[in-house]
């Protein structure tokens, strides 16, 4: 109980730096976020304008705070170009992002642990090998590049067998079910895919490592078959290690959401990101960002959570440690 | 009852020879050493008796438990004789008692895999084990990881012996131990042996332990096995290059407990 | 400076470098790993790929086969064929000559990341492992919580006062890759820093720094190169993510990103064309993380035998 009131105010700790960061690097622009968002030739009434509307003629804590503020009262500030609440916009797009993110999870796990299972238990040494090579290659392939190959194989239009749809998402978002869903299945596929390869790289060292331990020996002593002892055992002891690399492997996983947002057009977060910043709508940019580290900050903190409650060595460790 | 004849058995791993020409013979309810220093492919027998080597070991002659042919054996038989007719205990618990499962847990375990109790039962027969072993029955709600390292190895034991195995494979049971819980894990280990009537192969670097464990031993050498006979007789008068320098070991080590002990 | 070469094997495996070794053994030591490389065959592999980088990097500073300036007007959108190896993109400029530019930019951007990276991961894996328990506990809570946040996040940040460049990559992928190093280099530290041998160096007045420098480093150094060549490969992929974002290296520069953000436009026209940028970022991004999983058998004395012979 202490670890977990520790690592929540570590988590706390790391979100109030992180806000300050984002917030200072949106203060050394050169001139200052409302010259930038006005544009070049702009007259100076309208940045003057710009500046009293958006708070900039204040002093900066008083800025920081007034953000800071509104954040905790889930008021994320008003979008400058369309007037909208950014919490409306980002809700929006997130509920795009995080059907995307949990589908190429679903992905990639599903690649990366069986298959990372089939070749730590196979007895082949080319089939072993075969595995291998398909981890080292599928993991370093470019996400881009591995969403125009799929669009090439399966897109609507342009592919060989123009199966699924490549660009853009329903207007009516997820009230057109089937057809949200089917949007999503080829940029899934493209994460979940690369990111699956990997984890296949860390399954086989995590239960290979397992599986050369005492703790199999002990385990098939008792009954188990190699196989059984692998699955009932060796995948349960490699499991906090997996959680932690899948962690940091969602972590991850973003750059990949990004770009592959903007190739097949969906309007999530990556992609309205991108957007925001290429149009300078900063106010949104600052409080997206925010947003996003937020979000993995407390991946992280769940993720060591999750790490401890699954192992109990650690706890004992730790109390022996103390004595 | 249950013995081992081990004939001819040889083990290479990855082209590299580990063992050559063994023959051990194990009798009903007899406690046999196998003694040799690290590297001299003990291990590696005890592993080839349990079908537990590595993947990418080759076997060749046999090991016989009972009336099954081990060497090549289909993994479902090797896996129906380990946890009943054969128990295992392993050199260090810290590393190969399942640190997720709960002590009560892991001693029911070979009982779960192998026998259709219900769970009343199956937890009565823990209970008991853990008292023969010497334990208090609080125990079996613990993590190993809580428990002392003789602690540890007495769960070790109790988890080899819950089904009353016919043979204990016992490897480096006290190695990780110091010299006082070394003595009490032997004692403890042979009383239940000979409780049970079961046999038992005890496999140590350390002449001492195996003159307290073991009436008969072989000697081990580089893969091959060099000596045997009467244990008690090979520790007065060793033949072998080898089985002297172990035994020289032993005298040194005993010395050194004994002045620690004075001090 | 006296050199020891009476070094058994056993203290080489504990390698307690005395500092006066570092300089002819590292060369000698360089050699011996490197040979042992190349004797595997995805060690080839692997070398004969990051050679063929270099030297197209260079090659690319003096000739090109055509100008990357000079767009083929009557051929915007050219078929691979003897003038245009691989094609034109869409404004006539050559693909092929793009590529081979590119890999210098990539080059460029790898090697400082990874150098940014390392000191970055050094400097913190120091203070994780330091005497000062405020220090370390401080480094070691932030290193936990901050490598979490994605590279990708850290380079958008950057962006937003830098704009589109090659520094923002620059920075990002260290600041990620550097965090990574320090937290995966940190339990060989620590047991270096526990050791005997620090006790007694520091009870003879070894500075901190010098016990960090002869004691601490050498002993983390086979992790941390491991890790620094794999972070290498990351750089290159991070890159065309970046670049294609809009936030990495800015367009009329040449890199493999820029060429693969570009192919996207092809793929109504010449599919095929596609394959190319992708196929070389995938490549050299397998031989980087070939060459880190073979550097890592190769560089441990324990398993090759050949190290503790020099």
């Amino acid at each position: 109980m202490r670890f977990v009131i520790r690592r929540f105010l570590l988590f706390v700790a790391a979100l109030l730096a992180i806000s300050v960061v984002i917030f200072a690097a949106l203060r050394i622009l050169p001139g200052d976020v409302a010259s930038v968002m006005a544009g070049l030739n702009a007259p100076p009434e309208r940045v003057a304008q710009l500046r009293s509307q958006m708070g900039l003629d204040r002093p900066l804590t008083v800025q920081y705070f007034s953000w800071m503020g509104g954040l905790l009262h889930g008021d994320f500030g008003t979008s400058l170009l369309t007037g909208r609440s950014i919490s409306s916009t980002v809700a929006m797009r997130a509920s795009v992002t995080f059907p995307l993110i949990v589908l190429g999870l679903v992905v990639a796990l599903a690649i990366g642990l069986t298959l990372g299972v089939v070749s730590t238990l196979s007895t082949h040494a080319a089939v072993r090998s075969v595995f291998h090579f398909v981890a080292i290659v599928g993991g370093a392939i470019p996400a881009l590049w591995g969403g125009l190959l799929l669009i090439l194989l399966f897109g609507r239009g342009t592919g060989l067998l123009g199966i699924l749809p490549s660009q853009g998402f329903p207007e009516a978002g997820w009230d057109n079910f089937g057809s949200a869903l089917t949007s999503l299945v080829l940029p899934a596929l493209t994460v979940g895919i690369i990111d699956g390869a990997s984890l296949m790289r860390y399954t086989r060292s995590a239960l290979g490592e397992v599986m050369n331990s005492g703790y199999m020996d002990q385990a098939m002593a008792c009954g188990y078959t190699r196989r059984q002892a692998a699955l009932k055992v060796g995948l349960r002891l490699a499991t906090p290690q997996l959680v932690s690399v899948v962690g940091l492997m969602f972590a991850g996983m973003i750059t990949g959401v990004m770009v592959i947002e903007n190739l097949f057009a969906l309007p999530g977060i990556g992609a309205g990101l991108v957007t925001d910043l290429g149009n300078r709508d900063l106010i949104a940019v600052q409080s997206e960002l925010f947003m996003l580290a937020a979000f993995f900050l407390f991946v992280g903190f769940l993720v060591d959570l999750l790490h401890r409650f699954l192992d109990p060595r650690l706890k004992h460790a730790v109390q022996g440690g103390a004595q | 009852m249950m013995g081992v004849d081990v004939n001819k058995l040889g083990i290479s791993i990855g082209g590299k020879s580990i063992v050559r020409d063994v023959n051990v013979h194990i009798g009903d309810g007899e406690r046999v050493g196998l003694i040799g220093s690290s590297g001299s492919g003990k291990s590696m027998i005890s592993k080839a008796m349990l079908g537990l080597l590595p993947i990418n070991a080759q076997t060749e002659g046999s090991v016989i438990l009972g009336d099954t042919q081990v060497v090549g054996a289909d993994e479902t038989v090797l896996a129906g004789l380990r946890g009943r007719y054969v128990g295992a205990v392993f050199q260090n618990p810290a590393s190969s008692l399942n640190p997720v499962l709960t002590v009560g847990k892991q001693i029911e375990l070979p009982l779960k895999l192998h026998y259709d109790l219900d769970k009343a039962d199956r937890q009565a027969r823990v209970s008991a084990m853990l008292e023969k072993v010497g334990l208090d029955a609080t125990v079996a709600k613990k993590y190993p990881s809580e428990l002392s390292g003789g602690q540890q190895q007495r769960v070790g034991i109790a988890t080899a012996l819950i089904t009353s195995p016919r043979l204990i494979i016992a490897d480096e049971p006290t190695t990780a131990l110091d010299s006082i819980t070394q003595r009490q894990i032997v004692d403890l280990l042979v009383s239940l042996v000979d409780k049970a009537g079961a046999s038992m192969l005890f496999i140590t670097h350390d002449f001492s332990v195996l003159a307290r464990a073991t009436t008969r031993c072989y000697v081990l050498d580089g893969g091959r096995i060099v000596e045997s006979g009467n244990t008690a007789d090979l520790l007065e008068h060793p033949q072998g290059e080898q089985t002297k320098k172990l035994v020289a070991a032993a005298r040194e080590l005993t010395l050194q407990r004994k002045q620690n002990r004075d001090d | 400076m006296t050199r020891n070469n009476e070094h058994s094997a056993s203290e080489t495996v504990r390698t307690n470098n005395a500092p006066a070794n570092m300089g002819t053994k590292a060369s000698s030591k360089f050699t011996v790993v490197l040979r042992s490389i190349w004797r595997r065959g995805e060690g080839k592999f692997a070398l004969i790929v990051l050679a063929l980088w270099l030297a197209v990097s260079l090659l690319s500073l003096v000739w090109t086969p055509k100008s990357l300036w000079a767009t083929d007007g009557y051929h915007v959108w050219a078929k691979p064929s003897a003038a245009h190896w691989l094609g034109t993109d869409g404004t006539g400029a050559d693909v092929f000559s793009w590529l081979m530019a590119g890999a210098r930019t990539n080059l460029f951007i790898a090697v400082l990341a990874v150098v940014f990276a390392g000191a970055l991961g050094i400097l913190l894996m120091s203070a994780m492992v330091s005497r000062s328990s405020a220090l370390s506990n401080v480094s070691v809570v932030a290193v936990d919580a901050l490598i979490s946040i994605p590279t990708v996040l850290i380079a958008l940040i950057l962006a937003v006062p830098m704009g589109a460049s090659v520094v923002v990559i620059i920075i990002a992928c260290g600041i990620g890759y550097g965090l990574n190093l320090a937290r995966i280099a940190r339990p060989q530290a620590l047991l270096a820093a526990n050791s005997d041998y620090v006790a007694s160096a520091l009870s003879y007045g070894a500075s901190g720094f010098s016990v960090i420098w002869h004691h601490i480093l050498p002993n983390a150094m086979p992790t941390i190169m491991v890790q620094l060549s794999l972070s290498a490969g990351t750089a290159v992929l991070a890159e065309s993510g970046l670049t294609y974002l809009g936030v990495g290296v800015p367009s009329g520069v040449p890199s493999w990103g820029h060429s693969l953000a570009t192919s996207v436009k092809f793929i109504n026209v010449y599919p095929l064309t596609v394959l190319w940028p992708g196929l070389i970022v995938t490549i050299v991004v397998v031989a980087l993380n070939v060459f880190g999983d073979v550097l890592r058998d190769v560089i441990d004395p324990v398993t090759n035998p050949e190290l503790r012979e020099v």
